[in-house]
């Protein structure tokens, strides 16, 4: 959630999370612009399971996705560091080779 | 850059938290100083600043808050300092006379060089490994504080808080605040024995009692909000199918929550001092912190640490160890007289004192005992990166392996996390430890990147 009150946020922006469209906030990172829409699953374990994200500060590599944007090439990225930005493509369930 | 040539920077800082800061703002004008941190903005996570793009009305108020944004105002108006935000440090070895990082911004892999380096990397959660904790919504406390203080999110519409860290007070009633649900506030240990704690640090008390009494108004405020707030029951475990339906605790009550934060207290980071070869104890409750003499210079020529990388002691502490490896940096470089750098440093070492013996009484209060709990079920992720349960452990433990031994046998500790969640859980499990060896040896590189970079590197 959100919270409103005494905030306020840059642009609004739309990536692409496995697919769908999520509306974020310019200066959000790619993890709150999920959480916020209720997308809590990162990744899948060995097991199938879904795994959300733990540490919200870069230490426990639990947030790592697929991301790409523009022209660059994809890449593995802690999705609770990286700035959402406009048209990018976060993918959370690659094939599980990291 | 061969390594014979003049290294790009006087002084690398690693982490822009209190420590880091509080040591750029000791040294003199001149040095060429660098300050790399992961976070796109200086802070430190004491104040994980919302991004440059917001505007938020009235961000943390209160005292405390008050001097730390005057020290980050003071730091951000540096125009001595380059500042490299974004920016993770993998590595950094010796080279020459001094210091070569290895950086990644996510884009790709670079490096430079710094005549002289500081970790102040700060301090993390301590994972504690629980039946269900990997279910998506299972989060540590700091992480949801800092979407509270840094992306004004609350990552969670029930959000319950579970540990033994006061802190969690803290968290809980930021979040209140921000306009979050706090589902419940369990703490393990009985309300008697932080009283007890404290009286067993009767002066320690009695000096810190303003910091004493707002902790204990954050639970009257939760309470009064219509928060309950446990006491003697530690949670056993995270209940829900696909995401957190509610939390377990030791009495087998379950509140129901979409959110589970967790506080057991922090460990140092210790992944860039070990694998520069930097001497490191064991510290409480957990993991390691970098050894130092009185002047925060570490155990190699050039290499400094200071803050909650040599033990977790709060941001007051951590700005004076800071403070003195700055006027550490200055005298080894020739640039602050020696005499002059002890009378900047007394009232330093006084501040630093004080504030050590507070964190004495907190670590006390908030032992969160032994860990991980061996009753554990034995299908219990341990190692959330390779998925390495209760079960796998016990069979390696079995045969007698160390943690060396458990790693190669279960590849616990082998992930992205590079062991920073499952170590301390694994020693405590092997029965403690007494020195470094015993744990798993650092690995390359600190944070994850794609091999990919490194190969472009050579
Ligand atoms: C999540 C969290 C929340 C906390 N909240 C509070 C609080 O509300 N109140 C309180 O009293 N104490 C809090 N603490 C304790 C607090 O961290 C310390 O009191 C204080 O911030 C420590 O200062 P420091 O300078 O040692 O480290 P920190 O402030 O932690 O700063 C270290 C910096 O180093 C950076 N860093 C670490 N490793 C790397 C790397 N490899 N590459 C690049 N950068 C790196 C980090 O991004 C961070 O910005 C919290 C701790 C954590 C972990
Ligand atoms: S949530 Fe731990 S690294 Fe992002």
């Amino acid at each position: 959630m959100r919270s409103d009150g005494d905030v306020r946020r840059g642009a609004p922006l739309t990536l692409l999370v496995d697919g769908q469209a999520v509306a974020a906030f310019e200066g959000e990172t790619i993890a709150t612009a999920m959480l916020a829409r209720d997308l809590l699953a990162f990744r899948l374990d060995r097991g199938g399971r879904p795994r959300g994200l733990f540490c919200n500060m870069g230490v426990c590599g639990e947030c790592l996705v697929t991301v790409a944007h523009g022209s660059a090439s994809p890449r593995r990225l802690r999705a609770c560091l990286t700035p959402a930005a406009d048209g990018m493509i976060v993918t959370t369930r690659p094939d599980e080779r990291r | 850059m061969n390594d014979d040539a003049r290294p790009d920077y006087d002084l690398a800082v690693v982490g822009a938290g209190p420590a880091g800061q509080a040591a750029c703002l000791a040294l003199p004008d001149g040095p060429r100083i660098v300050v790399i941190d992961e976070q796109l903005r200086p802070g430190g996570q004491i104040l994980r600043q919302p991004p440059r793009a917001f505007s938020v009305r009235g961000w943390l108020e209160g005292a405390e808050y008050r001097r730390l944004k005057a020290r980050l105002a003071a730091f951000e108006s540096l125009e001595s300092v380059e500042w490299l935000g974004g920016c993770s440090v993998l590595g950094a070895r010796e080279a020459g006379e001094g210091w070569r990082l290895a950086l990644s911004d996510g884009g790709g892999v670079r490096e430079v060089t710094a005549r002289r380096i500081l970790i102040a990397t700060g301090c993390y959660d301590m994972a504690v490994p629980l039946p269900g904790w990997t279910l998506p919504g299972a989060m540590s406390a700091g992480g949801v504080q800092a979407f509270v203080k840094s992306q004004m999110l609350a990552p969670g519409h029930r959000i319950a808080f579970a540990g033994s860290h006061p802190l969690q007070l803290l968290a809980a009633d930021q979040l209140r605040k921000a306009g979050g649900t706090v589902a419940a506030v369990a703490f393990s240990q009985p309300f008697r024995r932080f009283v007890l704690k404290a009286l067993g640090r009767p002066w320690t008390a009695l000096t810190n009692l303003p910091r004493l009494m707002s902790v204990l108004l954050m639970g009257w405020r939760l309470r009064a909000a219509g928060v309950p707030i446990h006491f003697g029951r530690a949670p056993t475990a995270v209940e829900g199918r696909d995401r957190v339906q509610g939390l377990r605790l030791e009495d087998g009550a379950v509140v129901a929550c979409d959110a589970a934060a967790f506080c057991f207290g922090f460990l140092p980071q210790s992944d860039l001092p070990r694998a520069m070869g930097l001497a490191v104890r064991p510290a409480r409750p957990g993991g390691w912190k970098a050894c130092h003499d009185a002047w925060m210079r570490a155990s190699r020529p050039g290499a400094y640490v200071a803050g909650e990388t040599t033990g977790v002691k709060g941001a007051d502490a951590a700005a004076a160890e800071g403070a003195l490896a700055g006027l550490a940096v200055a005298v080894d470089m020739g640039v602050l007289p020696l005499r002059e750098a002890v009378r900047r440093a007394a009232p330093v070492r006084r501040a630093r004192a004080r504030a050590l013996r507070f964190a004495a009484l907190l670590e006390a209060v908030a032992d969160p005992g032994p860990l991980p709990d061996r009753d554990l079920p034995a299908d219990t992720i341990v190692c959330r990166c390779e998925d390495v349960t209760m079960g796998d452990l016990r069979a390696a433990l079995a045969i007698g392996a160390d943690a060396g031994g458990v790693k190669l046998a279960t590849r616990c500790g082998m992930g992205v996390c590079q062991g920073r969640n499952c170590e301390h859980g694994l020693l405590a499990l092997l029965g403690g430890v007494s020195t470094e060896p015993h744990g798993f040896t650092p690995r390359f590189p600190a944070r994850p990147i794609r091999i990919g970079d490194l190969l472009a590197e050579d």
